[in-house]
């Protein structure tokens, strides 16, 4: 009974680590090879505190989390701040984590490497386990939050959240910090568990242990990495003499995992009810590996090795498959009982909620709302552009690819910009999104100078984009994706979001998914709000694109060949939702296309480049007779064609 | 004094260097991080004291052979387990570092399931390893080792720039697939890569071994000679090269460096992933890195 407690224990003491780290590496996609040294930081701080100063469990606890958090701020911010490649980043985390561990072989304070034995035994499994469900609930109700989904939309496309007004570094450290929150947490318990700790119980094994649950539970899961890590802890304790091959097992593990399955058990997905099988799979699995094997030590003896290891691998079948049905009939049985029981519970919370509603949100709240739903107000006056570039010109190394651009966007107009391939419309889009940064010139925005903002700022002032190849958050569902880039709406914080305090998060919550159906609804997408975006055929990503930009409420639109890859009708269709939003919405737009029949349609004035310079500029009608444009695009022989 | 640092220093670094160009020869074609070099180079060493003290009893350069070829051999194994499937699969690159990992994690701990902790020394190449010059001592094994990395590196160079091979993959390090268009066999040049990559590590293992001893997770220096490649620029040969000479000159001085009665010694790992992490924040493409720009 006691060894199953210690187990128990264990296990929950590193899903608690696990759990953090899922939210780093499992939802950005970066990888720390390091978190043992937030592990230790919060064990030797924790430690010290119950040890020298006698200091209860529980406050010096928080020490410990406090402490981790600091330093992954510390770690975080230069290292975050580069956008390192993800190799890189992992080295440096690698780095990070042996630099602790030396630095704690070395520290009077921390004994060296003789380490801190004597520390008193506070942990068990009950407080252990309490704090371990309180961190999973912290998670996930951190995951379901505005917070939570900007995390995850990091992960899925960087380039995207930033087109979305997501800033990169504040969120990366944030998720960073909550990771490291939960390792120092999970440090702490171990030190007061084990009683013992020294520098090297956290070396790059358990970084790596921590890690290989992550990615084995599948990225972007809560309860997959937990069951990884869970199964990790306990199968090798289940079978007597594997202790010196558990680490290999976990090699192999990742090794196989991530080349027949690269998501993992669980991919990106919680276990639910379609998936739990696969659960009781494993399970079945590994009990019946154990009894097999418990078996076969135990009457090998007796029977001899043969009778002994034929009845073991029978009993081992039977148990698995005896696991697998029991499994399903505990789904079967869960499936029946669910849609009443949970239903009944449902209705009598949402019940309570509507009519908590007027109370629940507060008026405060209610007032910064209305003034929200205003929008935005096109402070352009009459005459005055609402785009100005001057002189705009991009170097790529020896390459011109824009070179001296100058052109006028006026309030209300729908601006073409054409050109042969190459010619450099999408980088003047990316110049003026701020993706690049300009070689020479300058591009005004309601008369302010917008060059060499950061992204994020200029979208968030009111320039939204979509791109030529399609960039959505594709594991996240169709309603997702808005709601995602309505963050800036959102106004709980973030003590809010971790309890997912009613009288903040739900009322906001349920705004923004009103308002992202409303979106959806303009550009036709409603009914399909909870198919995964990348699911989608490719006509409707890009319209969902589109929602996704019109979310920020812009100013200025800029559309990067919505149309390509459509057929007649499908641009047809698109060229009435493009007038629709314009006439709706009363925005400008400038619009990339090699269409010509869209663009010949839909365009108040275009702007023709070949070679990054500014050919022809004018009415759609001037441009279709113009002979250098005619040029650009059929080459130099126009007048044999013309004659033909 | 002063002389004996520097030849130390040169002497780790040309072995940092073997095992950095190891790692850029498999990123600068390929774009990840092969984390399981160090396992390699750590089989690469138990090779070499398999045949001399266990089996056959082999003398130093025979034995040296064998380990490069072995290491070789485990290196291009290690490709078709864990990354061709990846390969083909186009998976992004990071899927192949976490194999990479895996492969790493799992091939350490084998040794120690199955040789066990033990340290063991190999037997030593000379009977008197050290030189009086000056006042000096130079140990034979330093110069041995820095003479030999060198020659090896050497002779990759023209293989690769004077072989048919060698222009591949140099070709393969700008555009695999565009290689792989004009007709040359993809499978066969990674394997040629890695058999390449491994028989460096293998050396380098070899060496390691008789400098220090060998152990199952001996295979962490390569976090240093990884560092050495960082700081050329990855995927880059020169770079990997100066990288590591450099790295392992500037740990020598750091390692006799007294500061207020302080030894710095007990701090050189602290400082060499210190200056990795100065590095990747300062100029990630290191000395002779190439940058390239994610097209939108």
């Amino acid at each position: 009974m006691e060894y199953a407690q210690a187990i128990f224990t264990n296990s929950a003491i590193y899903i608690i680590a696990t759990m953090g780290l899922a939210i780093f590496t499992g939802y950005t996609g970066l990888f720390s090879l390091g978190h043992a040294a937030f592990m230790a930081i919060g064990g030797y701080a924790a430690a010290i505190l119950t040890y020298f100063f006698g200091w209860p469990l529980l406050p010096a606890l928080v020490i410990s989390v406090i402490a981790s958090v600091l330093v992954s701020f510390a770690i975080g911010y230069p290292t975050l701040r580069v956008k390192l490649r993800s190799d890189y980043f992992a080295i440096a985390t690698l780095g990070f984590g042996e630099a602790v561990r030396v630095l704690f072989e070395n520290l009077p304070l921390t004994q060296g490497a003789r380490g801190l034995p004597g520390i008193e035994k506070l942990a068990g499994p009950l407080n252990t386990a309490f704090l371990m469900v309180i961190t999973i609930w912290l998670c996930r109700n951190f995951l379901r939050s505005n917070y939570g989904r900007k995390i995850i939309a990091i992960g899925q496309d960087p380039v995207a959240a930033e087109m979305i007004g997501i800033k990169l570094l504040p969120n990366q450290m944030l998720s960073l910090a909550i990771s490291a929150a939960f390792a120092g947490l999970s440090g702490g318990l171990l030190a007061h568990y084990i009683t013992f700790i020294q520098p090297s119980i956290f070396n790059m094994d358990l970084s790596s242990l921590i890690t290989a649950g992550v990615v084995c539970g599948g990225m972007g899961s809560l309860t997959g990495p937990f069951v990884a890590i869970a199964l990790f802890i306990v199968i090798p304790e289940l079978f007597r003499g594997l202790a010196l091959w558990r680490l290999v097992l976990y090699g192999v593990l990742l090794v196989v995992i991530i080349n027949f399955r690269p998501k993992g058990l669980f991919g990106h997905e919680e276990i639910n009810f379609k998936n739990a099988p696969k659960l009781f799979w494993i399970t079945g699995l590994t009990v019946g590996l154990t009894v097999a094997t418990s078996f076969f030590n135990g009457y090998s003896n007796y029977w001899g090795r043969l009778p002994a290891l034929g009845v073991a691998a029978l009993l081992g079948l039977a148990v698995t498959f005896g696991a697998n049905y029991l499994g399903k009939g505990i789904i079967w049985v869960l499936g029946r009982v669910n849609p009443p029981v949970g239903g009944f519970f449902h209705r009598i919370s949402e019940g309570l909620y509507l009519r908590l509603k007027s109370a629940l949100t507060p008026v405060k709240r209610q007032e910064r709302w209305a003034v929200k739903s205003n929008g935005r107000i096109t402070a352009a006056t009459a005459g005055q552009p609402v785009l100005d570039v001057n002189g705009l010109t991009k170097r790529f190394g020896g390459v011109v690819a824009v070179n001296d651009l100058s052109f006028c966007v006026y309030p209300g107009e729908i601006h073409g910009l054409i050109g042969p391939n190459g010619s450099g419309k999408t980088t003047v889009f990316n110049l003026i999104s701020g993706v690049y940064p300009v070689s020479g010139g300058g591009i005004k925005f309601n008369g302010d100078l917008i060059t060499g903002k950061a992204p994020t700022a200029i979208v968030l002032g009111g320039i939204s984009r979509t791109f030529q190849n399609i960039r959505l958050f594709g594991n996240m569902t169709v309603l997702q994706n808005v709601q995602t880039a309505l963050h800036t709406t959102s106004d709980y914080t973030l003590t809010e979001a971790f309890l997912q305090w009613p009288w903040g998060v739900r009322p906001t919550e349920e705004r923004l998914y009103q308002e992202s159906l409303k979106l959806l609804e303009e550009v036709g997408l409603a009914d399909l709000k909870d198919r995964v975006a990348n699911t989608l055929p490719y006509g409707l990503q890009r319209k969902l694109e589109i929602a996704r930009a019109l979310a920020l409420n812009p100013g200025l639109l800029l559309l990067d060949e919505p149309a390509a890859g459509m057929n007649p009708k499908e641009s047809l269709d698109l060229v009435d939702l493009i007038r629709y939003i314009h006439k709706s919405r009363g925005i400008t737009i400038i619009l990339i296309e090699h269409h010509m029949d869209v663009v010949m349609s839909i365009c108040d004035r275009l702007t023709v480049l070949n070679f990054g310079s500014k050919i022809a500029e004018g009415t759609p009608n001037d441009i279709q007779n113009n002979p250098l444009v005619l040029e650009a695009y059929l080459g130099d022989k126009v007048e044999y064609a013309a004659a033909s | 004094m002063i002389l004996q640092t520097i030849i130390t220093g040169l002497s780790i670094g040309s072995i940092y260097a073997l095992m950095a160009v190891g790692y850029s020869l498999v990123f600068s074609v390929l774009n990840f991080s092969n984390f399981a070099h160090g396992a390699v180079i750590t089989l690469g060493a138990y090779v070499a004291w398999a045949v001399m003290t266990q089996f056959f009893h082999m003398p130093f350069l025979p034995a040296l052979i064998v380990s490069m070829l072995g290491a070789g051999v485990i290196a291009f194994l290690v490709e078709r387990i864990a990354y061709s499937t990846l390969r083909h699969r186009r998976a992004p690159s990071l899927y192949l570092m976490i194999s990479a990992m895996g492969v790493a994690i799992a091939l350490q701990n084998v040794l120690y399931a199955t040789i066990g902790a033990n340290l063991y020394a190999l037997p030593p190449v000379f009977t008197k390893d050290s030189i009086q010059l000056g006042t000096a001592v130079i140990s034979r094994m330093d110069i041995f080792a820095f003479v030999f990395s060198i020659i090896a590196i050497a002779l990759l160079t023209v293989v690769l720039n004077y072989t048919k091979v060698g222009t591949a993959i140099r070709a393969a390090s700008h555009d695999s697939e565009m290689v792989s268009v004009l007709g040359v066999n993809l499978d066969m040049l990674v394997a040629v890569l890695f058999l390449l990559a491994g028989s460096l590590g293998g050396m380098a293992g070899v060496f390691m071994g008789v400098k220090y001893m060998v152990y199952p997770s001996m295979g962490w220096i390569t976090n240093k000679a990884y560092i050495g490649a960082v700081i050329g620029g990855l995927g880059s040969l020169p770079g990997a090269v100066v990288g590591g000479i450099l790295l392992g000159l500037l740990e020598s001085i750091v390692s006799v460096t007294v500061i207020g009665g302080v030894h710095l010694s007990t701090y050189r790992d602290v400082f060499s992933f210190g200056i990795l992490a100065l590095l990747l924040i300062v100029r990630p493409t290191g000395l002779f890195g190439r940058y390239v720009e994610e097209k939108l």
